[in-house]
């Protein structure tokens, strides 16, 4: 081969190699730099066919990743098998340039179907080795439709340019990892922020000393900041809360640690919010923080129940601490744990005194037995009411006081369906002038009936003196024993009522028997309180009266029956008292009496106690019901 | 007997409350003999309330401060807005009478009847 044309093709080969590398550093893009290779080269080597097969990663096959020169199908599709007997397979085993000067008289290799029918005679292998410690990623391999010889400065041209190919594939290949690492840390960095969303309502990034915001996303509780901002602090961070949030970023900062505080913020609306607020540092190979990243959650309605709490809380201590009573909490069985400022000052006991079964120092010896007592009682009653004497620090006497407290309980459970007791909240009061009271009052009451009961003995005394002896003046003067004999009563009486039947035998005894065989009296234990026992009172002693003057008891022959019983529940309840004469003659027929007794039982006790009456006189004697209604009695349980 | 003094009762519609029977019944036979017109009686204050309810024409009233150990404030605050002039019967000192109440005619018990039913006939005097 002449000089001139040898120099001509190393010159052409120059410029394909430096037309390549040019496109090989400068593209993104395998397919097309693969594609450029095949064609520059088939220029170069003046062949105009060529080819790049890849090596798949079962390390045998190659397919024909681009070509120029081809029958269209090939590209992209075939694949020849790098074995023994195949001059690909002897280039990728050798990584020498591997050439077949024509096919025809090749006894070395076998060549696949599609090169013969392209008509190929002469072809040249070289490979396209891999990055360092990977496999090579296949093969160049330039074809010629005549026999040909290849130089040995065209394999040395070769080699240079398959080194391009390859250093163009590692770099994109580099790429594509990179760009595949991106993708993954893409995703999982979405997922993060994900998880950020769902607990969090605020996502942030900060530079490394905090002075500039790079980025916050506010997801409407705060305003999104999206270019990096140096205000954020006077934008986001309530006034008064800034230099508590400076004071913390500095020393999250200085301990390269977490920064975390509950702070208000300027919400997205204008309003004051709360936030939590958490960031951790990033950091470079060198430990230096690259930036913070940053999460903060709204807090502001729980801030808001938090605060009605305390301030519910403040309220009722000020209460416990105002009102005029001693306030403790306790235990079971009294142990307190805390007494009120009312105590202490009271007792003259300290706080830690008063703890546990302390405050009984505070109390009268005498009463210490009662007051452990009423504490093991409570337990089982969910109740505590005890009356016990507790010395005042100021004069160091000893004043009554009425305790009275109930278990604060828990929410009722399995095993616990009042709930467990938490604690007790109690009072303690000073009821000594109380009892100085009530003492009083029963001084003057009993004054007040004994002044009555005088006054009556006074007014009999005055009628007998002003009317001369009749009936009427012994009718009225034991009219007026019967008030006083009901005085007397309430006056023995501490509940201000008197039994029912000592009221009937009362009446039958002044009329002159009460103790008659022929006389029955029944009926279950029944009060009648102040109000209703003077009317009942002056009824029975008009039936009585008439019964020793003319009825059952004026006759040996006649019987009498005084019973009565309770009918009815609650509002319909009603005390039934019936007055029974029998064998009674009555002489004259029957009377038509309309008298006092009439009148005060037909008119007067439905009139002033709602009763409903009956009077009749029959022919066998007096027949008389009166049905009391609902609070005018108390039956036994004291229940009126 | 015609007492010139309770002229003034003569067809007026005079409520009485009293929680004694007997005294409610002499009140009421006062009353009738000088011409008025009764409503009532009645015992408790409920049914005084009642009876406020149902009558338009009241000229006039008498009643027990003490009605089955309820007071009778109630009754006396309609009547007063109404107009009515009435009299108190009571047993209580007047340190027992809330001060709003103090300015209203009362006779204290025990009372003779007589002087009841002038008093209450002067009151309606007046206001005619």
């Amino acid at each position: 081969m002449p000089a001139s044309i040898r120099e001509e093709e190393w010159f052409r080969q120059r410029d394909v190699l430096a037309r390549f590398g040019e496109l090989a550093l400068k593209s993104d893009d395998l397919d097309e730099i693969l594609h450029e290779a095949c064609h520059l080269v088939g220029q170069a080597l003046g062949t105009d066919i060529a080819k790049v097969m890849e090596l798949q990663p079962d390390g045998t096959t190659l397919l024909i990743k681009a070509g120029v020169g081809w029958p269209s199908g090939i590209v992209g599709n075939v694949t020849v098998q790098a074995n023994q007997t195949s001059s690909e397979g002897h280039a990728l085993r050798t990584g020498t340039a591997v050439i077949s000067e024509d096919i025809e008289t090749e006894d070395r290799f076998e060549y696949a179907a599609f090169i013969r029918d392209a008509g190929i005679r002469a072809l040249v292998n070289v490979i396209i080795i891999g990055a360092k410690d990977q496999p090579s990623y296949g093969i160049l391999q330039v074809d010629s439709c005549k026999p040909r010889r290849f130089t040995e400065d065209d394999t040395k041209f070769l080699r240079s340019y398959a080194n391009l190919i390859a250093a163009a594939v590692s770099r994109l290949r580099k790429i594509a990892e990179m760009r595949e690492g991106e993708a993954r840390l893409r995703v999982s960095e979405e997922r993060y922020r994900a998880l950020v969303t769902a607990t969090s309502n605020v996502v942030y990034r900060m530079n490394p000393d905090w002075t500039e915001m790079q980025q916050l996303d506010g997801r409407g509780f705060l305003s999104d900041t999206a270019k990096p901002s140096k205000a954020w602090m006077l934008g986001y961070i309530h006034p008064d809360d800034q230099a508590q949030v400076m004071t913390s970023i500095q020393e999250a900062v200085w301990a390269k640690g977490i920064f975390a505080l509950e702070h208000r913020v300027c919400r997205a609306d204008g309003t004051v919010g709360w936030t939590h607020s958490r960031a951790v540092p990033l950091f470079d190979q060198q430990g230096e923080i690259t930036e913070w990243f940053g999460a903060a959650s709204d807090i502001t309605e729980l801030k808001r129940v938090e605060g009605a709490l305390i301030e519910g809380e403040g309220r009722l201590r000020t209460l416990m601490e105002g009102i005029p009573l001693l306030v403790w909490r306790s235990g079971n069985e009294g142990k307190w744990t805390w007494a009120s400022p009312q105590w202490l000052d009271y007792t003259g006991q300290r706080q830690e005194e008063s703890r546990d079964w302390g405050w009984l120092q505070a109390v009268h010896p005498d009463d210490h037995e009662m007051a452990r007592q009423a504490w093991h009682e409570a337990g089982k009653d969910g109740l505590l009411d005890v009356e016990f004497r507790v010395r005042r620090a100021a004069d160091g006497t000893w004043r009554w006081h009425q305790t009275r407290s109930v278990p604060v309980r828990a929410v009722p459970g399995p095993g616990h369906p009042k709930g467990r007791i938490l604690e007790w909240l109690g009072t303690t009061t000073d009821i000594e002038d109380l009892k100085h009271l009530q003492g009083q009052q029963g001084v003057l009451l009993a004054e007040l009936q004994h002044r009555t009961r005088n006054l009556l003995a006074v007014v009999r005394n005055v009628a007998r003196r002003s009317i001369d002896p009749s009936p009427g003046r012994n009718q009225y003067d034991a009219r007026l024993a019967a008030m006083g004999r009901v005085q007397g009563f309430l006056a023995r009486s501490s509940a201000w009522s008197v039994p029912l039947q000592e009221l009937v035998n009362a009446e039958l005894l002044a009329a002159g028997d009460g103790t008659s065989d022929r006389v029955i009296i029944d009926g279950p234990s029944v009060n009648l309180p102040g109000d209703g026992v003077q009317p009942m009172a002056l009824a029975l002693h008009e039936l009585a009266t008439n019964a020793v003057k003319y009825g059952a008891i004026a006759q040996p022959s006649g019987h009498l029956s005084v019973t009565w019983r309770l009918e009815g529940l609650g509002s319909t309840a009603q005390l039934v008292l019936e007055w029974r004469e029998s064998g009674v003659a009555i002489p004259n027929g029957l009377p038509a009496r309309q008298g006092y007794g009439t009148e005060l039982i037909t008119r007067a006790l439905p009139y002033q106690l709602k009763a409903k009456t009956h009077l009749e006189f029959t022919l066998d004697g007096v027949r008389c019901t009166i049905a009391l209604p609902a609070g005018t009695f108390r039956n036994e349980d004291g229940r009126t | 007997m015609t007492d010139s003094s309770l002229a003034s009762l003569q067809d007026r519609r005079v409520l009485v409350a009293e929680d004694e029977y007997m005294i409610a019944e002499e009140i009421v036979e006062a009353l009738v003999d000088a011409g008025a017109v009764v409503l009532g009686p009645v015992s408790t204050v409920g049914e005084a309330l009642d009876l406020l309810v149902a009558e338009n024409e009241i000229h006039g009233a008498l009643l027990d401060v003490n009605l089955v150990g309820r007071t009778i404030w109630p009754v006396v605050d309609v009547l007063l807005a109404r107009g009515v002039p009435m009299v108190l019967a009571t047993g209580y000192e007047a340190s027992a009478i809330p001060p709003v109440y103090i300015h209203l005619p009362r006779c204290e018990k025990p009372v003779g009847i007589r002087d009841l039913t002038r008093a209450i006939a002067r009151q309606i005097a007046k206001l005619k």
